[in-house]
């Protein structure tokens, strides 16, 4: 009988994904799912707040490999990225600092109004990792501010960009300019 | 690269204070959606399109989305507070949509009991109080409904500004109480009979009148009283299918008395003592509150923010999907003073079947309980074998919790 982890690689590690780290993930604020398998490479899509889901990003490749045996690496990217090689910054060009300076002229002096703050705390494999301070650090609506606005804008200056990630541990925000209230 | 968004062009509005931004946002990327932002508090950066709105002024505030917003597909609140706006605006686009009166039924207890009470709508026996009434009018209404009572704030959800009353002088405490949680402001109040006996939540999603169910939540540790913090919930229901079906009809008929045609619904009802007649305590025109759906997984994979917006765009919904049974525990407020520290989070998230752990108020502010408080500390999430195990894993993990605050 064949293994069906090796005949559908895809398919043994969605199950897993579905089966064990997913809810961890979606309580985390975030979601993954497969977009495809190639030479023995899973890309993984990541939605919601990818910084919520890199630190957990070991033991996803642990437990895919557990799932599908032929699979060698994991990545992990923005959707509609899919399974081809990761994109790089231009060359001669630091990805990270590029968008300190783009965060640093058209974002901090607009959520300044919020007491909020961004920085870049590094880029590696076109994924950039943002960190949110003051204001934004914990605030309702800092998903908004990264996704309907940060990531948009550094999207279209920075075309060696792969995806943003939220890094900031927004439990630990200790002022943030909205909290969120049930209703 | 660029992150696909070619999907349908969605309107999301976004209250300022709310826990669902995030899953919102998550769920239209899942979706490819192209999403325009209208928000009473998110700063416009020239990224993606985000339209400053006022919730308190529906007509002006979709008249702005009229004219900068371009035509859109569907139109979808994130949470209470827009629900208004986002009747207004989808009625001026004439896309499918609660009726504005609708939308304030369901915001408002008071007409509530009356919308239910004329469609004979199963709920307990009630009076509605004047602002401003005198202790002889609130102790008369409690005494008319029987004791032991329930007092409410007409406006308010998250059991804030909701107290039990065993006697004439204890409603009349009860009223004086839930005016100091709304003062400076002053609304009539509802004065309702008790209803013992099994809680639990349905929420389902509306097309056309029509309820499909994509929840229901058994509430294992319901309260009596005098307050009354939601904490445990667990899914799938365990109660019988007969009486399960009964409380689907009733929030239907629920839903379809306020008007309510299009959209999420949140239900509340309790069974009384022995199981038996389902009766309606609440109903928003929302999905469930705080984080709760996060523990929710459709076919697919989807969550409920996505069936959410899928529903909005006319796209058919599926009802609970074959998962594994799973629950959350909100975390109430204990006392009031300001939070210094919630120790064990590593030993709670330990515990196993848990699969999430969020604190959602930070430390060094300060916090209240009900009735007072419209905050939950945070929410656990887990899930297992069965119901039973879910709940063991969530009140173990609380039990390793230590909330510090002075």
């Amino acid at each position: 009988m064949t293994d069906p982890a090796v005949t559908d690689p895809a398919g043994a590690v969605a199950a897993a994904l579905e089966r064990t780290i997913g809810p961890t993930v979606v309580a985390r604020g975030a979601a993954v799912r497969g977009a495809g398998v190639r030479d023995g490479v899973v890309t993984l899509e990541v939605t919601g707040s990818p910084g919520a889901v890199l630190p957990l990003a070991a033991r996803i490749e642990t437990l895919v490999r557990a799932a599908a045996p032929g699979i060698t690496a994991v990545r992990l990217v923005a959707p509609g990225s899919g399974p081809g090689e990761p994109a790089a910054p231009p060359p001669g060009e630091d990805l990270a600092a590029a968008a300190r300076r783009i965060l640093d002229a058209e974002v901090n002096p607009a959520i300044a109004a919020h007491r909020g703050h961004v920085t870049v705390d590094g880029a590696a494999q076109g994924w950039i990792r943002i960190r949110l301070e003051g204001g934004c650090q914990g605030c309702s609506l800092a998903e908004v501010t990264v996704r309907q606005g940060i990531e948009p804008l550094l999207r279209a200056r920075l075309p060696g960009m792969t995806g943003l990630a939220d890094v900031t541990d927004h439990e630990a925000g200790s002022d943030p300019f909205f909290s969120p209230e049930k209703r | 690269m660029t992150a696909v968004r070619d999907g349908p062009r969605v309107l999301l509005l976004v209250p300022a204070r709310t826990y669902r931004a995030a899953d919102f946002l998550a769920a239209a990327a899942r979706m490819g959606l192209d999403l325009v932002v209208g928000s009473d508090g998110a700063l416009p950066l020239g990224g993606g399109p985000v339209i400053s709105v006022r919730s308190g002024d529906p007509d002006a505030s979709a008249a702005l989305i009229a004219a900068r917003c371009g035509p859109v597909a569907a139109v979808v609140a994130a949470d209470t507070p827009m629900l208004p706006l986002a009747a207004a605006v989808a009625e001026r686009m004439g896309l499918p949509h609660n009726p504005p009166e609708a939308v304030l039924n369901a915001t408002d207890k008071a007409r509530q009991r009356r919308r239910w009470a004329a469609a004979g709508v199963a709920q307990p026996g009630f009076e509605i109080v004047p602002a401003a009434a005198p202790d002889g009018v609130i102790g008369g209404a409690a005494a008319a409904v029987g004791f032991p009572c329930v007092v409410k704030a007409v406006s308010l959800s998250a059991s804030q500004g909701v107290l039990r009353a065993g006697d004439p002088a204890g409603a009349v405490a009860a009223a004086r109480r839930i005016r100091q949680v709304l003062a400076p402001r002053d609304e009539p109040l509802l004065v309702e009979a008790y209803l013992p006996g099994p809680e639990l939540s349905i929420d389902g999603l509306l097309s056309r009148g029509e309820l499909t169910v994509t929840a229901v939540f058994d509430k294992p540790h319901a309260p009596d009283g005098p307050t009354f913090e939601e904490t445990l919930l667990v899914s799938p229901s365990r109660l019988a299918p007969r009486v399960l079906a009964a409380a689907i009809g009733t929030a239907g008929q629920a839903a379809r008395a306020l008007g309510l045609t299009t959209g999420p619904v949140h239900a509340e009802l309790r069974l009384g003592d022995r199981g038996g007649r389902p009766a309606m305590l609440e109903l928003a025109a929302r999905c469930i509150g705080g984080l709760c759906s996060r523990v929710l997984r459709f076919p697919g994979g989807r969550t409920m923010e996505e069936l959410v917006l899928a529903n909005a765009l006319g796209q058919a919904v599926p009802g609970p999907g074959p998962g594994r049974p799973c629950g959350v525990y909100m975390l109430p407020v204990p006392r009031p003073g300001v939070l210094r520290a919630v120790e064990g989070r590593a030993a709670a998230a330990a515990v196993p079947g848990v699969t999430g752990l969020t604190i959602t108020i930070p430390v060094g502010q300060r916090v209240l309980p009900l009735p007072d408080g419209d905050r939950y500390l945070g929410f656990i999430f887990a899930e297992g074998g069965d119901q039973r195990a879910v709940e063991t894993a969530l009140t173990a993990a609380r039990d390793r919790l230590r909330v510090l605050i002075d």
